[in-house]
């Protein structure tokens, strides 16, 4: 008898509009502690759980490309995605999950071939900053991290990021007590930075004194092994793109720039040595080396020569050894 | 772990913590029992990762972290938090008072565990992996040495990614051979590696840790995963031609293996499953939730059962610890499957074995051509044999190894991913051979004290052994040229294939203008 009640099977469309409805009803009532609530939870956790095996399929099933797109539609239409972000910290850890799972496919759905996840965050901006500062909240740091840099595949939307005040506080974050934290914060820079090449070029070239001052000080000269190690990986990958080569020439002209890189060859660390190298190299392959570049180059020669000399990494790698050649004889002749 | 406990907010500095004393290591990480201070000195274990040695780049640790502190089961060993200190990665963890089954097992269990125990033990580590594969992640390492236990029994599963083992020593991980530091560049620990991880460009899949399990099941029943005496070179060529023979060595200590043997009778429902696990096509090997609603978990006991059956008869983890270290600097500790294979209380004689119990795992599979009824028998000593191939012996494996040159040379498509995975293989296969050929020498050499008859015995066995690892030499050395020539004549054909495109391009241009 009980198949006779049973409604008929929602919509995608049906679970985005229930879910809207749980998520308004927790937003307005979370100070109340009664048992409706509860159940109002659990009812919420489900709808995202559907929502995410819609999405992505099920051990019995593949996702079905029409359900995504009316799932999609539906729910940017409205506006569940800055329901869902706000409530997140009140959802169950694995309900966070979901939601976070959810956000990140959401980013790649396409409706009538248009990435309407895009329009949305272009017309809710504000949500990347509360995004960004998720970051400041233990609970829910690694969830709104991984939605944020899966907004940020969106360039227009990672333009707004680096050019938004939230950019300066990345430098912070990378730097976090906690290993979790900090780590997805820093892929989450680096992400930003690396990316989209001609956003990234444009960024660089119209902030480059505040952000490499930022950058040299905060964290090439970190006390922190870890964000010495993944800065000078990063700067590499910056200098060394094609993209970047009006700012990389104006970095590798700076004494100052040199004097870091100099410290960073001296370390103890092979892996911060063999990155720091990769960015040496630019300054002494550099055709047209400022006056203070070569008189600092020529009066530590000795002492760079055996350095380099003595310089190896662990596997053998015949392009670092042929970099390596090269700029040993750039110093020779000097 | 409960909703309260992970409110306990552990503090992010080294200063906070003290390290009592090591409880396991690795290659680049170390284990510590320590307390917190600020916790009422709660007892944590401490996993320290070297960062500058850990092969594994920053965002694999990054993902390892992350997996770790979003996981949440009672069966999954969860992180309270990690924090940096100078170049290591410090990760505070739970602190599991009874060690790793593996631990438990060399010290305590060396003929393996009773049925009772290991489906109590399989059966908590399941509704681990049906988690983990139910949130998307492949463990990629379960084997007994990451299946960890409290002292009230319940078990959880450690260490995700793919760095050095939590609460597991590698007392031999020093003497890194070339095999070793090959190995390292794969993710898990080879003797409980499926055969499509060997071959890895098919990809990991969920199914991939099923096999690891039903490997894991054959260790905690024996003491050891299957072919664990092999070098790990042949351990693996032989998963990779998708046989697991019976081994020569096998008739010939027959005798003296059927006095020691302990007569073990396990039950079918476990053999059973325990098969349908290790099938060669991953598609046919069940999920976690299907193993868990079979019959050998039917009347399984809680995870208390073990406090009494096992947990008492093991002595802590600090003692087995400090044991496996005095253990370590034996000079015959040297051992041929390199860093991942489990200290063996014998060692003393060889890394051969010859004297352990002969060979549980023997799978033999038909022809690829009906795979349909792939017939395998897990063989559990002091059961009877049911196989087919278990006399085809010596020969067959050199048979093997042509068919297999065959394979590479016929197959041209292939022939590079081929060439990937064999070149390697047989190098560290040949320096393996050599390392055994100076063990079996050493141990010839040590009996060779004993009284005149059994010094002829074993003079032909001598024969017998080197001529087989003189053949096996060759075969190598032949399959090595093979390999250079397909590598030479497809280098030939692809320079042809170019000039031919150069020149078909050259007269499209020339016609076109």
């Amino acid at each position: 008898m009980k198949g006779l009640f049973k409604s008929k099977p929602r919509t995608p469309a049906d679970v985005v509009r229930q879910t809207r409805e749980l998520l308004i009803y927790v937003d307005v009532n979370w100070n109340s502690r009664d048992a409706k609530r509860e159940e109002k939870m659990a009812e919420l956790s489900k709808n995202i759980r559907e929502l995410k095996s819609i999405l992505y399929g099920n051990s019995e099933a593949e996702p079905v490309s029409e359900a995504c797109a009316q799932l999609t539609q539906e729910f940017f239409k409205g506006n569940t995605l800055r329901l869902l972000i706000i409530c997140l910290p009140k959802l169950n850890l694995e309900a966070r999950k979901d939601a976070t799972q959810v956000v990140a496919n959401l980013q790649r759905q396409q409706v009538h071939s248009r990435l309407i996840a895009s329009d949305y965050l272009e017309a809710n901006k504000d949500l990347l900053d509360l995004l960004v500062s998720g970051y400041d909240n233990v609970d829910i740091a690694l969830h709104y991290g991984a939605m944020l840099r899966e907004c940020i595949r969106h360039q227009s939307i990672a333009r707004y990021v680096l050019e938004s005040e939230n950019m300066r506080k990345f430098f912070n974050y990378i730097q976090l007590p906690n290993f979790d934290i900090a780590s997805d914060a820093s892929a989450t820079f680096k992400e930003l930075l690396t990316r989209h090449k001609s956003t990234v070029a444009e960024f660089l070239s119209k902030n480059y004194d505040w952000f490499f001052k930022e950058f040299n000080s905060k964290l090439l000269e970190s006390p922190n092994y870890i964000t010495r190690r993944q800065a000078i990986k990063l700067l590499g990958d910056m200098l060394l793109d094609r993209s970047n080569s009006a700012v990389m020439v104006r970095y590798v002209s700076s004494k100052d720039n040199l004097m870091i890189l100099m410290n960073l060859l001296r370390e103890t660390s092979k892996n911060i040595q063999i990155e720091a190298f990769h960015v040496f190299k630019l300054f002494a392959a550099n055709q047209n080396k400022p006056q203070e570049i070569v008189s600092i180059l020529v009066t530590n020669r000795n002492k760079l020569l055996r350095l380099l000399s003595d310089f190896k990494t662990d596997k053998e790698d015949e392009q670092f050894e042929a970099d390596k050649a090269q700029v040993i004889k750039e110093i020779a002749a000097l | 772990m409960t909703e309260e406990e992970r409110r306990i907010t552990y503090p992010l500095d080294a200063g906070s913590y003290s390290l009592l004393y090591e409880i396991g290591s690795g290659v680049s990480a170390v284990v510590y029992k320590a307390t917190c201070l600020p916790l009422n000195s709660a007892v944590v274990a401490i996993k320290a990762i070297d960062l500058e040695r850990s092969r594994a780049n920053l965002d694999d640790v990054r993902r390892e972290a992350k997996a770790m502190a979003l996981l949440s089961h009672p069966n999954i060993l969860r992180a309270h938090c990690s924090f940096t200190v100078d170049s290591y990665l410090w990760v505070v963890m739970p602190f599991m008072a009874a060690g790793s089954l593996h631990s438990i097992i060399s010290s305590s269990f060396p003929d393996g565990l009773p049925e009772p125990s290991i489906a109590v033990v399989l059966k908590e580590t399941l509704h681990a992996l049906s988690y983990l594969h139910g949130q998307g992640h492949i463990h990629r390492d379960i084997k007994a040495g990451n299946i960890l236990v409290d002292s009230d029994g319940s078990i959880k599963l450690a260490d995700f990614g793919v760095s050095a083992s939590i609460y597991e020593s590698h007392p031999s991980s020093s003497s890194t051979s070339s095999s070793s530091s090959f190995f390292n560049d794969m993710a898990g620990t080879p003797y409980w590696m499926a055969p499509e991880v060997i071959h890895s460009h098919v990809g990991y899949g969920i199914k991939a840790d099923i096999w690891s399990f039903g490997i894991t099941a054959l260790e905690l029943a024996h003491g050891r995963p299957p072919l664990s005496h092999l070098p790990l070179s042949k351990s693996l060529m032989m998963r990779i031609t998708s046989r697991l023979r019976l081994e020569d060595a096998h008739e010939q200590c027959g005798k003296e293996n059927d006095k020691k043997k302990k007569k073990k009778k396990f039950s079918k429902a476990f053999k059973e499953m325990v098969a349908s696990c290790l099938s060669q096509d991953p598609s046919k090997r069940p999920s976690a939730d299907k193993l868990l609603r079979h019959p050998f978990f039917k009347n399984c006991k809680s995870p208390d059962y073990l406090v009494k059956n096992v947990l008492q008869a093991v002595p802590t983890v600090e003692e087995r610890f400090k044991e496996i270290r005095i253990g370590g600097r034996h000079p015959d500790e040297a051992d041929s499957g390199g860093s991942a294979s489990p200290p063996v209380k014998n060692r003393r004689v060889s890394g051969w074995n010859f004297n352990e119990d002969v060979f549980k795992l023997d799978p033999v599979y038909p022809e690829e051509s009906d795979d349909k009824c792939a017939i395998k028998c897990i063989q559990f000593s002091g059961d009877e044999l049911i196989s087919n191939g278990d006399q085809e012996g010596n020969k067959e494996s050199k048979v093997e190894e042509e068919e297999l040159a065959k394979k590479a040379c016929e197959a041209p498509p292939n022939s590079a991913i081929l060439k990937e995975s064999l070149v390697p293989n047989l190098v560290s296969l040949l320096s393996s051979l050599e390392l055994q050929r100076g063990m079996v020498m050493d141990v010839l050499a040590h009996c060779g004290c004993k009284d005149g008859k059994e010094q002829k015995v074993r003079e032909q066995r001598e024969q017998q052994l080197l001529g087989y690892v003189r053949s096996l030499q060759q075969t190598v050395v032949d399959l090595n040229l093979q390999l250079q020539r397909e590598m030479k004549r497809n280098c030939e054909l692809e320079e042809a294939l170019d000039s031919v495109r150069r020149r078909s391009g050259e007269k499209q241009r020339t016609t076109g203008t």
